[in-house]
């Protein structure tokens, strides 16, 4: 049997091959656009941030109280800290790296208000800090501890003789030229020199697009509400997290200790609607790609006993199992690529709608042949079982029900 | 009749028990899907405080850089949050008929006894009309009135949660706690108030929990009071003591006005107090005041993720599959019931019977579809809620969603239904016998 018998049966009866074909078309927009995104937010959360991310802790402190002394505290509490066994490195900062909160500045190449700044994180940390946090200084050098001093509330502006900014904003700084060693501009004009590089790091917003773009000036935060950066050991996080809380909170009773946290859970907070959205659109393409699936197996088995007797007339008539088995995958790839051709416009169209209506990036357009071919095997899967049944039915079946 | 109806088309679905899975399963996946996105972008949509939502408004002021926009891709708007001069003054001039400057702030609570350890609570530092500006509900006492704003008294407004911590529940009003080494008197305790979203203050995210008091927002000078909120600032400004931070041209303050007049005349006074600032050589942007009812600040702040509405319309063609599937599987099994129905008809049920026995049967399917479908959206919704972290209780099924899962999913299977119950009634009644 070729093709045109083959269509002229569908086209007898065709709206059940039609609905079938529809729904495949959907199916296939909606996987494609669907995997499309649950991809993108994948490798968003996956990027390399440039931190120790799994072996630092983060500890937050309170003072209160009338004659509470902000410098001595911290500078216990850096002590304490530094003290614990495991403990590799220890820095007050004024921010928490993919924290989702934090503060930001802009920097000029020239001293000149009329011109954009480019907007970056701005950072405080101690000649501590790129240690604290596992960041790699790839050129030039780190803060030296004499350019370290305590800044209060009511501290006039500190020193930022030095700063430290990261690749990607020495790029946007200096398009076309070596950023190290040389002067920006805050937003007062105050100028720094950039004495080092980090290659790579990513500051708090994870959403923002210049999440690459830091800026460390030298320093430690003196203000009653603290934070602190600890990095320890490789696997000793979970043990030393209780301990560092309990000695924090004994060795002083005029702070309270706001909460000690896991970087790491603290990032994965920031990307719970990335995740989220993954989870939900991957549990959506699961189901769907089962209904479908069970759907077409269902209604081949289906039409297998329904046609029972043609099956018998026409292995009666000479027709090997072989042409029954081709017979029934022919009809399924005939159902199938109508549907793929439908699929594949409206994969297009919901596409289009997801642009331009949400912004969401521009589907790759690899992914339509990718899931065309892959609808293909599935389908012919979907089919084989209920195929081979239907030419298992024995010649003599025709003659009996007659 | 209908009883006759129903038995009959259980009978029907119980022969083929393999396709009415596949079609109940089709519908309750697509149901629970569908009802789970919705929910999230029904709650997200919400109009928080419906009888208000067009006399409250929310107050921008243009005080930013002379040289660029506060906003770049949209240099239309203002900066959303006030300085905290121009809260103050607003304040004072009681142009509105209520008026609520406020931030969040954090303070330490030292407890009566040594004992027990010291805590960190936020707190919303307001004025004392937020709390009939919002409708908020009382257990104990009430808001401050206008004298304690006035003289900057320590008085707090308590949540229940916290009152449940410091005082065990009971009746506070008139109490004392120590918080940032000051004593504060209770004025009141709110009962559990959870508008959703958080219309007042969306900057700091419409879907957190309420700050856990109230305190009034003219201690923020006495006592010192830090924000805990977003702040943003353009002038590179000598900040070294509190009172310059004050003064300054940073933005951190959320205003809100009720108005009952009209809304021009309010930009007026708006207008008319940025002109008068002018000329002190403060605001040097063109004018561009504006005020936002509350659901035009919602839109404005985005509060409804696009995520949000991505999954609603992925869902929701979700449901079209499920649809499809079920067409296509009714289809099938009615043909495959061709010759019962010969024989119905030629027993003398006209073609009217007949149809309303499959759309009978139709509907069946599609309650039950309907019942998993609400049994799968309540474990979606519990999904989401782990996933996203938020709050329990905020998404949640109500009344209105379980009755549009069932009605949805009975209408939408009826409308699948149609077609293939209509092919039915084609069946003549005489050849179908024939071939038995």
């Amino acid at each position: 049997m070729g093709f045109g018998p083959m269509i002229s049966s569908l086209m007898r009866n065709k709206t059940g091959p039609l609905l079938v074909s529809l729904q495949i078309a959907v199916t296939l927009a909606i996987v494609i656009n669907s995997l499309f995104i649950v991809l993108q937010r994948v490798e968003k959360i996956n990027r390399e941030t440039g931190i120790d991310v799994d072996n630092v802790i983060i500890a937050y402190v309170r003072g209160f109280g009338e004659n509470f002394d902000v410098v001595d505290s911290v500078r216990n509490d850096i002590d304490l800290l530094s003290s614990i066994p495991g403990v590799v490195a220890v820095s007050v900062t004024n921010q928490v790296p993919l924290s989702g909160s934090g503060s930001g500045s802009g920097l000029r190449a020239v001293a000149d208000e009329t011109i954009d700044a480019v907007p970056t994180g701005r950072y405080t940390w101690s000649d501590k800090g790129l240690d604290a946090l596992g960041v790699e200084l790839t050129r030039g050098r780190n803060f030296y501890p004499e350019e370290i001093e305590y800044i209060r509330p009511e501290s006039d502006s500190p020193n930022r003789d030095a700063i430290i900014i990261t690749q990607s904003l020495a790029d946007e700084l200096f398009p076309d030229d070596d950023a190290l060693g040389k002067t920006v501009y805050w937003g007062s004009m105050e100028p720094s020199i950039v004495v080092g590089i980090i290659g790579h790091m990513h500051g708090s917003w994870v959403g923002w697009d210049k999440l690459t773009n830091v800026v460390i000036q030298p320093g430690i935060y003196a203000y009653t509400t603290n934070k602190f950066m600890v990095r320890v050991e490789p696997g000793m996080r979970d043990e030393l997290m209780p301990i560092i809380e309990q000695q924090l909170a004994e060795s002083n009773r005029q702070r309270v200790v706001k909460g000690v946290r896991s970087l790491e859970e603290m990032a994965a907070r920031s990307y719970r609607r990335d995740r989220g959205m993954a989870i939900i659109l991957g549990i959506v393409i699961t189901l769907l790609v089962g209904l479908t699936a069970l759907v077409v197996v269902g209604l081949s088995s289906f039409h297998v006993t329904q046609r029972t007797k043609q099956i018998g007339t026409r292995r009666a008539l000479g027709a090997k199992k072989r042409d029954i088995i081709k017979q029934f995958v022919l009809e399924n790839w005939i159902i199938t690529t109508a549907g793929a051709v439908l699929g594949a416009l409206l994969t297009v169209v919901v596409a289009y709608w997801l642009e331009t209506s949400f912004s969401l990036p521009r589907l790759d357009w690899s992914y339509l042949p990718i899931g065309i071919v892959s609808l293909w095997v599935l389908s012919t899967l979907a089919v084989i079982e209920p195929a081979r049944r239907a030419a298992s039915v024995p010649p003599a079946v025709a003659t009996r029900s007659v | 009749m209908f009883t006759y109806n129903v038995k009959l088309a259980i009978k029907s679905m119980r022969r083929n028990p393999m396709m009415t899975a596949l079609m109940v399963s089709a519908i309750a996946v697509g149901i629970g899907i569908s009802m789970t996105t919705l929910s999230v972008y029904y709650m997200m949509n919400g109009n928080p405080i419906p009888d208000k939502s067009d006399e409250l408004f929310a107050v921008t002021l243009d005080s930013w850089n002379p040289l660029r926009p506060f906003d770049d891709d949209r240099p239309e708007r203002a900066p959303h949050q006030l300085t905290y001069q121009d809260a103050e003054r607003l304040v004072e001039l009681a142009a509105g008929k209520r008026q609520a400057a406020m931030f969040e702030s954090s303070l330490i609570i030292e407890p009566a006894s040594a004992e027990e350890m010291p805590f960190e609570a936020t707190a919303r530092v307001t004025t004392g009309d937020f709390f009939a500006m919002f409708k908020v509900p009382f257990i104990y006492g009430d808001g401050w009135d206008k004298s304690v704003d006035a003289n900057a008294e320590a008085m707090v407004v308590l949540t229940r949660q916290l009152n449940e911590r410091l005082f065990g529940g009971e009746d506070s009003v008139g109490r004392w706690v120590t918080m940032n080494s000051t004593r504060f008197q209770v004025a009141g305790v709110i009962n559990t108030w959870e508008p959703t979203p958080r219309f007042y203050d969306p900057i700091n995210g419409g879907f957190q929990e309420v700050n856990e008091m109230f305190i009034p927002f003219s201690l923020t000078r006495v006592l010192e009071l830090d924000s805990i909120g977003s702040d943003w600032g353009w002038k590179a400004e000598e900040i070294t003591s509190f009172e310059q931070w004050l003064n300054s041209e940073a933005s951190w303050i959320q205003y809100f006005v009720e108005i009952d007049g009209a809304r021009d005349e309010y930009i007026d006074h708006l207008n008319a107090y940025v002109g008068e600032q002018k000329k002190l050589g403060r605001f040097e942007r063109p004018m561009n005041n504006n005020i936002y009812s509350v659901m035009e600040w919602m839109d404005y702040h985005e509060v409804v993720a696009n995520d949000s509405r991505v999954l609603l319309g992925l869902s929701f063609l979700f449901l079209v599959v499920c649809l499809l599937s079920t067409i296509s599987l009714l289809l099938t099994k009615f043909v495959g019931k061709k010759s019962e129905t010969s024989l119905r008809r030629a027993l003398g049920a006209s073609r009217k019977i007949i149809f309303r026995q499959q759309l009978v049967e139709v509907a069946l399917i599609g309650f039950a579809g309907g019942l998993i479908g609400l049994l799968l959206t309540s474990l979606g919704l519990k999904g989401i809620q782990s996933v996203y972290e938020s709050p329990a209780g905020l998404v949640s099924l109500d009344w209105v969603i379980m009755s549009a899962a069932i009605s949805v999913a009975i209408i939408s299977s009826m409308i699948a239904g149609l077609y293939p119950a209509w092919r039915v009634c084609q069946v003549p009644p005489a050849t179908q016998l024939k071939a038995q």
